[in-house]
């Protein structure tokens, strides 16, 4: 079978075996590929740098018949997340991005609108100021995925939540009015409703002028994480590491 | 049923736990073992029982040891106020290959890896922030992996060291000796342009 060439994200690397790498990856032309990296582990000179968590690369591999997962032939780089200092807080946003789509795209089946997406958040997500560009991208790809319900309203009588208060809840599918809400919720503030609404509108680029402190948003960052977790049935490990992070 | 002899049957399924060792290789491993003399068999189990009761962390750098404090914690021809972190124990024979570096070790054993849930909290840094505070170290080199885990582990570090007097300092990266710079990757060529030296 000839090579095929696209454009990806690097997701996650696993050993196999002696010397390979087994790959995900986040192709453009075909969504989220699963690949063999051979003698990956032994020697760098075929791959270098370009199998790190987040590296965006122009990847090269071949589908062999009757085997699931793919050759990955080669990567030649073309933004890698080692240019910029990788403080703590930065390392566990990309590994939040790429927990995320590992864990919420399908094998092969592309996504143009996710792709794009995660490059213009990477871009924004080179310094340490991280909670923007993780909000930004909690958001969108809850929305692109299918799983974010209507922020207006409530989901057990359906009035309209506009100005007035709206909680959510770790087993509820949505926001609820103050009446209907369940025993142990939070509450998410109207600044995050019309953050949210804001970030519907605009591109990450347009928010990336100010500071966020860890507190800006976290309601709204922690409902889509529960609205996630619920959809994937597990707890994301960077999720709770973002948690701990102090500012 | 089993196709050997039980206590060969128990060998295989041992010998195959270990990394790398699939069921033809731990039965080639089972059956050189079976030929081998009464002595050499011995001698084998007798070292990986001492590996298992004899070994432990150094408590002053956690490099793996039999002696407490390590060899070279306890070398009088080191300097020991030169302390060289690294992410694990095997990192050292790399280190000590080059035959330049006269100065101790730290060992983290790991990295920070958020994909796979470890945090600073689950490296081992106490000791070494203890060493620093106590006045003893005058450098840090910070020689952990040139990933993406180790380029955070290193900044993490560099942050928590932070002390007047105290310097912190990380390995250079680039192109490798006797390789060639047109095959060199886009971020190894970088690093190597940012980290280039006046001659």
């Amino acid at each position: 079978m000839p090579l095929k060439e696209s454009e990806a994200i690097i997701l996650r690397t696993y050993p196999l075996r002696e010397a390979d790498l087994l790959v995900t990856f986040f192709t453009r032309l075909e969504g989220k590929v699963r690949g063999v990296a051979r003698s990956a582990k032994k020697s760098k000179r075929r791959f270098g740098g370009a199998l790190e968590p987040l590296t965006y690369v122009r990847a090269y591999y071949e589908d062999r018949e009757g085997q699931e997962l793919t050759r990955l032939d080669s990567c030649d780089v073309i933004e890698s997340p080692l240019a910029n200092e990788v403080s703590y807080p930065r390392a566990v946003a990309l590994g939040h991005v790429a927990e995320l789509l590992g864990e919420l795209l399908p094998e092969r089946e592309a996504n143009d609108a996710v792709f794009r997406l995660t490059l213009s958040v990477l871009a924004t997500l080179s310094g340490a100021n991280v909670w923007m560009p993780v909000t930004y991208f909690e958001l969108w790809l809850t929305r692109l995925t299918g799983f974010l319900p209507e922020l207006s309203e409530c989901i057990v009588c359906g009035e309209a939540l506009n100005g007035s208060r709206a909680f959510f809840h770790a087993l509820a599918d949505g926001l609820m009015c103050p009446e209907d809400k369940r025993l142990a919720s939070a509450e998410m503030s109207s600044d995050s409703r019309s953050l949210a609404a804001q970030m519907f509108r605009a591109p990450v680029e347009s928010f990336s002028s100010t500071t966020w402190a860890k507190a800006r948003a976290s309601d709204l960052r922690k409902f889509l994480v529960q609205t996630l977790e619920r959809h994937i049935e597990k707890k994301l490990v960077t999720a709770a590491m973002l948690e701990k992070i102090s500012s | 049923m089993s196709r050997f002899a039980e206590p060969m049957t128990r060998l295989i399924d041992e010998l195959k736990k270990l990394p790398g060792i699939g069921s033809k290789s731990a039965q080639r491993l089972a059956f050189h073992i079976l030929r081998s003399t009464d002595a050499d068999a011995e001698a084998l189990a007798d070292a990986v029982r001492d590996v298992k009761a004899k070994l432990r962390l150094c408590s002053v750098c956690n490099n793996i040891t039999d002696v407490d404090p390590c060899i070279y914690c306890s070398s009088t021809t080191r300097n020991q106020r030169l302390v060289c972190v690294v992410e694990e124990p095997t990192n050292i024979a790399a280190i000590e290959k080059t035959r330049h570096f006269h100065g101790a070790y730290h060992v983290l054993h790991g990295s920070i890896s958020p994909l796979r849930g470890v945090g600073p909290e689950e490296l081992r840094i106490s000791n070494l922030l203890r060493r620093v505070e106590s006045g003893q170290v005058d450098e840090i080199i910070l020689a952990t992996n040139p990933t993406v885990d180790g380029e955070a582990t290193a900044v993490y570090l560099s942050g928590q060291l932070k002390r007047p007097g105290l310097k912190v300092t990380r390995i250079a990266m680039g192109i490798p000796v006797g390789s060639d710079i047109e095959y060199a990757d886009e971020i190894t060529m970088l690093k190597a342009m940012e980290g280039r030296r006046e001659l």
